[in-house]
């Protein structure tokens, strides 16, 4: 289990973390989400014990990570960052993991490197972006940690390699209890993959929920009345709603709650029409953000 | 591999929830079938195993399939699935309805498209 306790990371004059507080349980697949600057690289280094925290804490299985040798062995982080590996080939990457690791699985890793296509004997420095990550992303796997970290993970990878990559994460899900986080600023790669999610903005966590209590929480609604209703006579009827738009004499709102009751309540008015759409995860967002008084056009 | 699509904005475990149910009542998949392992779902649509054992364990709960304890699971015989594929089809029948409210067919059209089916299948059950 990782816990995050009222972590804040302050560079110079800003705080990166500003006050995050997060439990990841065992076996999760967490989506951590946000725009560029919003803080996910930051916590992400502080979870793999890199950085050290400004205050609060970083537990993993009950046990500081900073500066925490023993715990850093059950933990994996793939980043961005393959500069220190430029000069070595992919045997000589392995064999440094290999010594790091005790968990490294020779085995895994030959498995894994058969579903790829890359040079052995070649200096990390001639391989692309995409290469790269997949040679971090083997090598991570087949050190068989329980906790893997990916930071914007699947962005150097193409859509094969991003298929054999989350099949090479369900088996060490199924197998041993992984617990996997991805960081992303792109919703969509993650979506049908994570139990949880958690949106990051300015250092905070605007919220953190199951993806599957967040998918069909919010809902949009067609309606149109005969005689004109308020926001404010659907709010006291016990619509929570986040936004709404006039559009002839078609309303168009956005609501919170159980589907049901927001139904029941509209109806109480009599509409003429009555359609309920479901919204994309990346909507409900938008929306959510803005309910809570972020500009979502600013959120990149 | 399961012969349906996921593709809408419903939660997942819904989505894998409502193709199993429709190929089950659609007799795509026969009873005492045996339905594919979580993890081998997982794989085929890039899914958490997670949601898949959700999806599975809700389809177990309304009856539409059973599991054998380390073999896996199976589609339920026809007479113990029968209620929630009666279910299943009266949600279903529910959506279409009020697609054609809104379509503006009338409860008069509705009528007759009832007499026309249920007399064809000879009378009232």
């Amino acid at each position: 289990m990782i816990e995050v306790k009222n972590a804040v990371m302050r560079f110079d004059d800003r705080n990166a973390l500003d006050g995050v507080t997060l439990t990841i349980p065992e076996g999760c697949a967490y989506g951590l989400l946000g725009s560029n600057g919003a803080g996910k690289s930051t916590l992400m280094r502080a979870l793999a014990g890199i950085y050290r925290l400004s205050s609060g804490e970083v537990l993993i299985d009950g046990q500081p990570v900073y500066d925490n040798a023993r715990l850093k062995e059950r933990v994996f982080f793939i980043n961005d960052e393959t500069v220190q590996f430029n000069g070595m080939t992919l045997t000589e990457m392995k064999q440094y993991y290999k010594s790091f690791y005790s968990s490294f699985s020779e085995e895994l890793w030959e498995k894994l490197y058969s579903t790829l296509k890359l040079p052995l004997k070649k200096r990390l420095s001639t391989f692309s972006k995409g290469m790269k990550r997949q040679a971090a992303v083997i090598c991570g796997i087949a050190c068989r940690t329980p906790y893997l970290f990916l930071d914007e993970a699947f962005d150097g990878l193409d859509p094969t390699m991003r298929i054999i990559v989350k099949q090479m994460l369900i088996d060490a899900m199924m197998d041993a209890k992984l617990t996997v986080i991805f960081s992303s600023h792109n919703l969509g790669e993650i979506d049908e993959f994570c139990d949880r999610v958690g949106l990051l903005h300015a250092g905070k966590v605007v919220f953190d929920r199951e993806l599957d209590s967040v998918k069909g929480s919010v809902f949009k609604i067609q309606t149109s009345f005969e005689q004109p209703v308020t926001k404010e006579q659907l709010e006291s009827d016990g619509v929570d709603i986040l936004h709404v738009e006039e559009n002839g004499s078609v309303l168009h709102i956005i609501a919170r709650g159980d589907r049901e009751k927001i139904r029941a309540a509209v109806e109480k008015h009599s509409p003429k029409l009555y359609d309920e759409i479901p919204l994309s995860l990346e909507e409900i967002f938008i929306y959510e953000m803005e309910g809570l008084g972020y500009d979502s056009s600013k959120l990149g | 591999m399961l012969n349906i699509r996921l593709e809408g904005k419903l939660p997942i475990y819904e989505q894998l929830y409502n193709g199993i149910a429709r190929l089950i009542s659609s007799g795509e998949m026969k009873p005492d079938e045996r339905l594919p392992a979580v993890r081998e779902v997982a794989k085929q649509f890039g899914i958490n195993p997670n949601t898949v054992q959700k999806s599975y364990a809700q389809l177990e709960q309304a009856g539409l399939i059973y599991s054998i304890p380390a073999k896996g699971s199976y589609v339920s015989p026809e007479d113990s699935a029968a209620g929630a594929l009666k279910q299943e089809a009266l949600r279903r029948t529910e959506q279409e309805m009020e697609c054609a409210l809104r379509a503006g067919i009338s409860r008069a059209e509705i009528e007759a498209l009832t007499e026309k089916i249920w007399g064809r299948n000879g009378d009232d059950i």
